[in-house]
């Protein structure tokens, strides 16, 4: 029997499965009582990619979870990512009928979905209508609306939106187990909620999580989503590269890029090498430090000036004040955080989720700050925290269209 | 069927190759000269110049000269170029004798000290008073050997620019780079003059060798000369079946190409491809292609090719350039006038008969004659094909040809079969016309020395 006061937070990567239980507890405060990790199989570039297989390490990691928190899960919020998603930015407007001066709650309904009406392919379905700003008859800067007076109303909005079936296999996927999704967030946001203090969204931030299969970034600018977006690069790419560029086997790639993995070129010595060792089915041998480390370099830069080209093209960069936050668990690669602020010009944080209560083995590692924004985000939607300004609460979404197959 | 150019007019020792000497000025440069004997160079006269009696005993050149018999009485100079200098105008009529006949004078030294930053260029500058070509290797101090010695290194390196057709400088700091941390610091400094006794000697060889395009003293003294004379050297030697690509991956790892990134600031660059007689034109076609995406458009690219039947099965690569910073004003203008009396008479000699050697060549005529539509277009100073045609190279006509900008670099379409390894039946990720699930190295053809 799942209690209100939990919250758990379902990020499917494509390296693992990560289940967040948390506690709200009495004094406003999340307390995370167990995190569930098993390494996924079938998913690609953060999209379930074999469906069975997927489902059965979604199972392993929520009972890895219930196992751990004791607690009997039922409803999740869910991660999602893949490079189907897409997002821009557009502005809803709404006039105050004759005689009515005072906006209220349902102007901002309206006001929302005037700016949901977009033509968006077919196929496709809006996840976030995230509110940046409303003017009121013109006037800017206004933090809430409602009870002011005017004639116009006029919001800009964040909308995200991605092709409606591939959302729901995640979602299909987690129906099946018998668990409730209570909602949908796309993976930058629910990183961005765990590592960003409200005073980096104040001042402006620059989200980069580099996950598995995906890189997702968001902008915050005065407090709101300026932009977001995914980039279906991530730690697979490198490690497919290093197995290529070294021919050695995957497996081998992946330990190698986790263990001696640098991006800083020209730090080792010309001929310095690392001595592979023989195992089954691969005969040890050496390789080349440099050579790793140009592979590694190679791709992690043009990932984040993919990023940054995206992002120029609104220029965002220049008002972004408390730097750059790098998370997830590519972001482990050591130099990376020289490599980001060479690229991006300002400073990079590498930033893990910021410390709740309980496993605090968690919150050190940015493998699950993902999963743990969930949570948070979760928890902040729910309780509509007052110190959220009103802005997850408009967050939240109904998921009706997508939910009901 | 030897064929005799008439512009050979030279009757003075018309068999042998043109006389050079290479020498050693303090006890840096003493030790690169022992280095080159040790490799062992063909027809040249060693000369090692110090201050210091000791190195001097220990040397194994030829001939020696004591500089400062009566200042420094056997001593060195004590880290002191101003006393080097004094004890090298001492035995001015010393270094003159042995420097006597030297068409090409190599002249290695380490700067920093007193003998090699004090000396070294007033033996440039005899030389230079000698009519001969002069080229200069020398070695810059470790970052570590304090400011004084980095200072007084680079007002000796000043004084031999002045003096010196080239100036070809090894850092000492780059040098580090080219062996391991943990090996012993003798072998450190071995391996430091073992690549400066590779650059002389493979540049002896190009100058002496028959080539097949041959390249004459004016492509190295325009490679050398154009920029601010920071040479840019490599050299890679490899045999078996890939070995066009392993001898050029080889030389452009040396630590003074920076793995050929450096390469793309220069502004002329000679390549000499030397091989057996089994160099085939698909091997210079790869070494030549590879090469091509290393350097940059304006780049003017000489090539030479050089069958030598000793080299038997093995393929050697010599990358020669210098980084320019005054590549705008390309000492174009300059070049032609210094050309008069930079080439001495014995210099002419450069281009020797080819015809038996070209005869050899398995590949046949073709090659050599489609060799220019290739990647590079041998700009004048390369010699034309020479196979059969008896006699065609101009000697004179060389050095007035204004050199022309390289053709622009040949698009290389990747054949090779691009792998997207485990994304192979994913969904491809394009970004900007860029299939990303293939590796960027790949993409971006970095040189990644795997294997």
């Amino acid at each position: 029997m799942a209690r209100d006061n939990i919250f758990v937070g379902l990020e499917i990567g494509t390296s693992k499965i990560c289940t967040v239980v948390a506690e709200a507890r009495g004094d406003g405060t999340l307390k995370v009582i167990g995190v569930g990790n098993v390494p996924t199989r079938g998913v690609r570039k953060g999209e379930i990619v074999d469906f069975d297989t997927a489902k059965r390490c979604v199972h392993d990691a929520i009972a890895d979870a219930e196992e751990k928190s004791d607690v009997e899960i039922s409803e999740v919020y869910m991660g999602i990512t893949g490079s189907h998603i897409r997002s821009f930015n557009n502005r809803g407007v709404v006039m105050l009928e004759e005689g009515r001066e005072e906006i209220d709650g349902q102007d901002l309904e309206d006001v929302r979905a005037n700016a949901r009406e977009v033509s968006l392919p077919i196929d496709d379905c809006i996840l976030h209508t995230i509110v940046q700003h409303y003017y009121v008859d013109g006037q800017d800067g206004v933090l809430n609306p409602v009870g002011l007076l005017g004639k116009k109303l006029e919001a800009d909005f964040h909308i995200v939106y991605g092709i409606r079936t591939r959302i729901q296999n995640a979602i299909r996927c987690v129906k099946e187990l018998e668990l409730e999704p209570a909602d949908v967030i796309i993976n930058s946001f629910a990183a961005a909620q765990a590592v960003l203090e409200k005073s980096h969204k104040q001042l402006g931030a620059l989200v980069i999580d580099i996950g598995g299969g995906t890189t997702d970034f968001v902008i915050y600018v005065d407090g709101a989503v300026k932009q977001s977006g995914v980039l279906a690069v991530g730690g697979d790419h490198i490690t497919n590269d290093i197995s290529i560029g070294l021919k050695i086997p995957t497996a081998r790639a992946e330990k190698l890029k986790i263990e001696e993995g640098d991006v800083t070129l020209a730090t080792a010595f010309p001929g310095e090498t690392i001595l592979l060792r023989d195992e089954t089915g691969f005969a040890g041998r050496e390789v080349e430090r440099e050579a790793l480390n140009q592979i590694i370099h190679a791709r992690l830069r043009e990932a984040l000036q993919i990023v940054k080209r995206q992002i120029e093209t609104e220029q965002s960069l220049h008002y972004i004040g408390a730097g750059v936050f790098i998370t997830g668990g590519c972001s482990q690669i050591r130099g990376l955080q020289h490599l980001a602020s060479e690229i991006f010009e300002m400073p990079v944080t590498m930033a893990h989720a910021l410390p709740m209560a309980g496993v605090t083995s968690a919150f050190e590692n940015p493998h699950f700050s993902t999963a743990l924004g969930l949570v948070k985000y979760a928890y902040l939607v729910q309780t509509d925290h007052p110190t959220s300004s009103g802005f997850f609460s408009r967050a939240i979404r109904k998921f009706s269209g997508i939910f009901r197959n | 069927m030897v064929q005799l150019n008439r512009h050979y007019d030279r009757e003075d020792n018309p068999d042998e190759s043109i006389a050079i000497k290479v020498v050693g000025v303090g006890g840096a440069g003493s030790n690169i000269l022992d280095r080159v004997m040790l490799d062992g160079i063909d027809s040249a006269d060693l000369v090692t110049i110090n201050t210091d009696v000791q190195s001097l005993t220990a040397s194994v050149a030829a001939h020696k000269v004591q500089l400062g018999r009566t200042l420094t009485r056997g001593l060195g100079s004590g880290g002191d170029p101003e006393l080097g200098l004094a004890a090298a105008e001492e035995a001015v009529e010393e270094i003159r004798s042995v420097l006597q006949g030297g068409a090409v004078v190599f002249i290695c030294a380490g700067l920093g000290g007193g003998t090699g930053s004090g000396a070294a260029p007033f033996v440039t500058r005899l030389a230079k008073e000698e009519n001969a070509l002069v080229l200069v290797f020398v070695t810059l101090p470790f970052s570590f050997e304090g400011r004084r010695r980095c200072t007084q290194a680079e007002e000796g390196f000043a004084r031999l620019r002045a003096y010196a057709d080239a100036v070809v400088c090894f850092e000492n700091d780059r040098m580090a780079e080219i062996t391991l941390p943990r090996m012993g610091i003798h072998e450190a400094f071995a391996a430091a003059d073992l690549t400066i006794s590779q650059s002389i000697r493979s540049v002896a060889h190009l100058l002496q060798s028959p080539g097949l395009l041959h390249i004459g003293f004016d492509g190295v003294c325009k490679v050398l000369k154009g920029g601010d004379a920071r040479g840019l050297f490599g050299f890679g030697e490899a045999e078996g079946e890939n070995r066009a690509h392993d001898s050029l991956v080889r030389a452009l790892k040396n630590p003074l190409m920076n793995r050929g990134e450096l390469l793309e600031e220069a502004y002329h660059v000679l390549v000499h491809i030397r091989g057996g007689t089994n160099v085939t034109l698909g091997e210079v076609q790869i070494i030549m292609e590879e090469l091509n995406r290393h350097i940059n458009d304006r780049t003017q690219l000489f090539m030479g090719i050089g069958i030598d039947p000793r080299m038997e099965n093995r393929l050697s690569v010599s990358i020669l350039s210098s980084l320019g910073e005054n590549i705008a004003k390309p000492g174009v203008a300059e070049q032609p006038n210094h050309k008069e009396d930079l080439i001495p008479g014995p210099m002419m000699k450069l281009m020797a008969p080819v015809g038996v050697v070209a005869e050899e060549q398995p590949v046949g005529r073709e090659p050599v004659e489609s060799e220019e539509p290739i990647a590079v277009q041998p700009e004048p100073p390369v010699w034309p094909p020479v196979r059969s045609a008896p006699a065609k190279s101009e000697p004179k006509v060389v050095p007035s040809v204004p050199p022309k900008k390289a053709e622009a670099k040949q698009e290389t379409l990747q054949f090779e079969p691009v792998s997207r390894g485990r994304f192979e039946k994913s969904e491809p990720t394009i970004i900007d016309g860029q299939d990303l699930d293939i590796p960027t190295f790949l993409r971006k053809n970095i040189k990644v020395r795997g294997e």
